[in-house]
């Protein structure tokens, strides 16, 4: 009986084999090779020096941060009203705006720059409006610079951190409401009290996964601006595809970074939602 | 709590009108040869003529759902076969499939394409062929949904108690697995194959980083359209949206008749 | 030998025993219940008579064989699960039919079988049924007659009414009876239900601990138990000990501790004279009607002695009122 057991092991074979070819071998290696020199193929830390010190790539991890915190920022706090509308009407309004938010949360990447570019682009409809009506706070808007992109990332932010934050809202009960409202507490005293330190595990999961969208994020920001802006991803792709020699450790390296960044985003926002998870669960 | 509600609705239409402008105004755009004014005019639609009589948007449709299928199709036997070794006879190695299978989510598409890229581009053998690597990476990318997918399926049929009843009724285990498992958690499998499928079809990240231009998919097609006229960009961009919304009505409609018969069974 | 012998069994999950040393016999025909707390063994014995858990030492006969390893499918043994066990893909007679179909019995035989024994658990009308479309009560009816179908040797039972109403599983458990009577089938009835298993058994197995604590017919286990556990487990005992005893009635007992069914006890407002009786005196607590019953909680020189009368019959007593109580010594279990 145990040893025909081991027999459906082989049943694991292609499996171990597809996940070590194309996901945990290329990983290991790309983060050996961040320790490999690309000039002189010896060991080194030369690449995180290069990293560190040389101004785009120091820009391109401020910017990195900076837009994905910024866009997880906004999507969460609509998140927050949306998901808390969408708990207080309940029924059909709920199920519809849940669907449309399945819909649209597909809508990322390329079409989401192109639908962009037709609307607040150079000669886009709005900003063309807004010329023939004067508005310049609005002609004047550059969608190509970080403010830019920071808007459209909040756009694909809202949908994905809405539907992550509906089933959460079931978690507050109608009653505890209620009884807070009896013992004399108005709306905002009950949610600042106690609806949001409740609902913060799930607040806080949604955004770091809002931060590594933003973080990873690359189609929709090359389709706007191509290599011209220093954002992590860019300079990661950039370091391997359309030069002419590759540069393993460079890219290896700023890839170790990117990863660590989300590490530690999961890091903090797990450390903050376990300081309110005491008596929460159980 | 008439007041309450009034507000609540007026949030969710804000939200949504905000979700929708983008979608109208690029579907508006691709049907007016002139909006430069409030009102849009010109109507045509040469531009969807123009698409669809191109050859080259033609072949990079059918690419792109030709390239869907294969990595599907290796993902889910994979993990099946996986999931129902480890799920049967060694439940401790359950948690580091999961843990390959979760490992994606993190990384996500940059990181894996040049990992890829960086190890086998130097490769002679068919390793080094871009549309191996692609494949490759089309598996690893849609491994979190198909895992999950077929994950909860299986936790939603009871599968322990069900294998021990058939395996009481004269059936061995694998004949119980795909005679009584996998016809259970197929809606589950569909599922999880169009998520993946929509995830394929949005692809850019991947195809651009390990074919650059030789494997055009319709993504690509519409980036080329982008740089070029704004129109046909538009035009590419509704048959794309609504290929997808296509795929995830599909997906929703199967998801709630799942959810449905799930409380029908309790 | 009997038809179904455990010999000398011991099961360990890791470093924890389940089974201890379990040596049991059950004979051929009868409807034998494994009962129990949770956490006691009984569905993990039933499940090692059924080889979905292998033994660590020890034998398991059926029949006169050493089925010990044997593969599962080959022990003839039919298996009724707690709930959602059937195949939610397959309509009733689907699923009854599927244990037919591994035997390779021809189609119109199947047939046959299929509609007999869906008759026999009243299920005629739901067979082309999805297990979504019935109640808890008709899906474990269908799971009854898919064991039932390839005629096992024993068919086991694993808690399988735990999930249904209160009313439709007494219902389910007449029938269940009437069914293993009608076909003479050996079966072994798994519950933490001390009424259920009462009701449906010819004999008891209570365990407790990994281990068998008393085997006995229904009445026996009910009227002479042989330990505290037993006792604290069947029934209502008050269960007294030495100490206790002889604050509440004066007397030393014989030995160690004492235990007596609340209803045999007599209750007045007037001292008691009987011979050969423990007698005590108190006042009334609490008064509950249990059905039929009304019970008074009573508290004799601070000891809580319970009395069950019957509802109608009796004098009715108050809170605060004072009582004389008395019960046969012969009566009494000493354990």
């Amino acid at each position: 009986m145990t040893k025909r057991k081991y027999v459906y092991l082989l049943a694991l074979v292609p499996f171990i084999v597809i996940a070590l070819m194309y996901e945990l071998v290329p990983i290991v290696r790309i983060i050996l090779n961040s320790f490999v020199s690309d000039d002189s193929g010896l060991i080194t830390m030369a690449n995180y020096q290069t990293v560190f010190t040389k101004l785009l790539y120091r820009k391109a991890i401020f910017n990195s941060i900076k837009i994905s915190l910024l866009s997880a920022a906004a999507g969460i706090i609509i998140a927050f009203l949306g998901a808390r509308a969408a708990h207080n009407s309940g029924g059909k309004v709920r199920s519809v705006f849940m669907t449309i938010l399945n819909m649209v949360s597909n809508f990322a990447g390329v079409p989401l720059a192109s639908a962009y570019m037709i609307l607040l682009g150079n000669s886009g409809v709005m900003i063309q409006m807004a010329r023939q009506f004067g508005w310049d706070a609005l002609a004047n808007f550059n969608l190509y610079s970080t403010n830019g992109i920071s808007l459209v990332y909040v756009y694909f932010q809202i949908p994905l951190s809405t539907l992550l934050m509906i089933p959460a809202f079931e978690g507050i009960r109608k009653e505890w409401q209620e009884a807070s409202t009896l013992l004399g507490a108005n709306n905002t005293t009950f949610w600042g009290r106690v609806g949001i330190p409740v609902l913060m595990p799930s607040i806080m999961g949604t955004f770091s996964v809002l931060f590594a969208n933003a973080l990873a994020a690359y189609a929709t920001v090359y389709a706007l601006m191509m290599d011209s802006i220093a954002l992590l991803p860019v300079q990661i792709a950039g370091c391997f595809v359309g030069e002419v020699k590759i540069r393993n450790g460079l890219g290896g390296a700023l890839s170790v970074v990117m990863m660590l960044v989300m590490v530690i985003m999961i890091f903090v926002t797990n450390a903050i939602s376990h300081r309110f998870e005491k008596g929460v669960r159980k | 709590m008439k007041k309450h509600s009034a507000g609540s609705t007026a949030i969710i239409l804000l939200i949504l009108i905000y979700l929708l402008i983008p979608l109208v105004v690029s579907a508006i755009y691709s049907l007016f040869s002139n909006w430069t004014g409030i009102v849009p005019r010109g109507f045509t639609i040469e531009k969807y003529v123009e698409i669809f009589s191109d050859p080259l948007f033609r072949a990079a449709l059918a690419r792109t759902i030709l390239i869907c299928i294969i990595p599907i199709v290796i993902t889910i036997v994979v993990v099946l076969l996986a999931l129902f070794v480890t799920a049967i006879y060694f439940p401790r190695l359950e948690k580091y499939v999961q843990i390959i299978c979760m490992i994606p989510y993190t990384i996500q598409g940059v990181i894996l394409s040049i990992s890829i890229l960086s190890l086998y581009v130097s490769n002679k053998t068919i390793l080094g062929n871009r549309l191996i690597m692609l494949i490759g990476a089309y598996c690893i990318i849609i491994l979190p949904y198909i895992y999950q997918g077929i994950r909860n399926g299986m936790r939603a049929v009871n599968m322990p108690v069900l294998l021990e009843a058939a395996e009481m009724l004269g059936a061995s285990k694998l004949y119980a697995f795909f005679r009584v498992i996998v016809p259970n958690i197929l809606s589950a499998i569909i599922v999880s194959s169009l998520l993946a499928v929509g995830i394929i079809f949005g692809d850019y990240v991947l195809v651009r980083n390990l074919d650059g231009s030789a494997f055009q998919n319709i993504q690509i097609y519409l980036y080329q359209a982008m740089k070029s006229d704004g129109m046909k960009a538009s035009a590419v961009f509704v048959v794309i949206m609504a290929v997808t919304f296509a795929i995830s009505a599909v997906v929703l409609y199967l998801q709630s008749r799942q959810n449905k018969s799930a409380k029908g069974a309790k | 030998m009997a038809y179904i012998r455990f010999e000398n069994l011991n099961k360990s999950f890791g470093e924890k025993a389940v089974l201890k040393d379990i040596n049991l016999d059950i004979e051929q025909g009868q409807l034998v219940t494994l009962l129990g707390p949770s956490g006691c063994g009984k569905s993990t014995l039933l499940r090692c008579l059924a080889g979905l858990e292998t033994v660590t030492s020890g034998k398991v006969y059926l029949d006169g064989t050493d089925i010990t390893d044997v593969n599962p499918r080959d022990r003839g043994i039919g298996m009724v699960f707690q709930q959602y066990s059937l195949f939610p893909n397959m309509t009733a007679a689907q699923n009854v039919a599927f244990g037919l179909k591994m035997k390779k019995v021809p189609s119109n035989e199947i047939d046959t079988k299929v509609n007999n024994i869906l008759d026999v658990v009243g299920l005629s009308a739901q067979k082309a049924q999805y297990p979504s479309q019935m109640s808890g009560g008709q899906q474990q009816r269908a799971a009854l007659a898919r064991a039932l179908v390839t005629e096992p040797k024993v068919l086991l039972l694993d808690e399988p009414l735990s999930a249904i109403d209160a009313l439709l599983r007494h219902n389910l458990q007449v029938e269940i009876r009437r069914i293993q009577q009608e076909l003479g089938i050996t079966a072994i009835f798994v519950t933490h239900d001390q009424e259920e298993a009462m009701v449906m058994s010819d004999v008891i197995h209570l365990m407790y601990n990994g281990g068998i604590e008393q085997s006995a017919r229904p009445i026996d286990l009910y009227t002479q138990p042989k330990s505290t556990f037993v006792a604290s487990f069947i029934g209502h005992y008050n269960l007294l000990s030495a100490e206790d005893m002889q604050k509440a009635t004066g007397e030393k007992p014989e030995s160690g501790n004492v235990a007596f069914r609340p209803e045999i006890i007599s209750i007045s407002r007037t001292p008691i004279e009987k011979e050969n009786c423990f007698t005590m005196h108190g006042t009334v607590n609490v008064s509950l009607p249990h059905g039929n019953i009304l019970r008074y909680a009573t508290v004799c020189n601070g000891v809580q002695i319970d009395v069950d009368v019957l509802f109608g019959e009796n004098e009715v007593f108050d809170r605060g009122d004072e009582v004389y109580l008395a019960v046969s010594k012969s009566e009494c279990v000493y354990l």
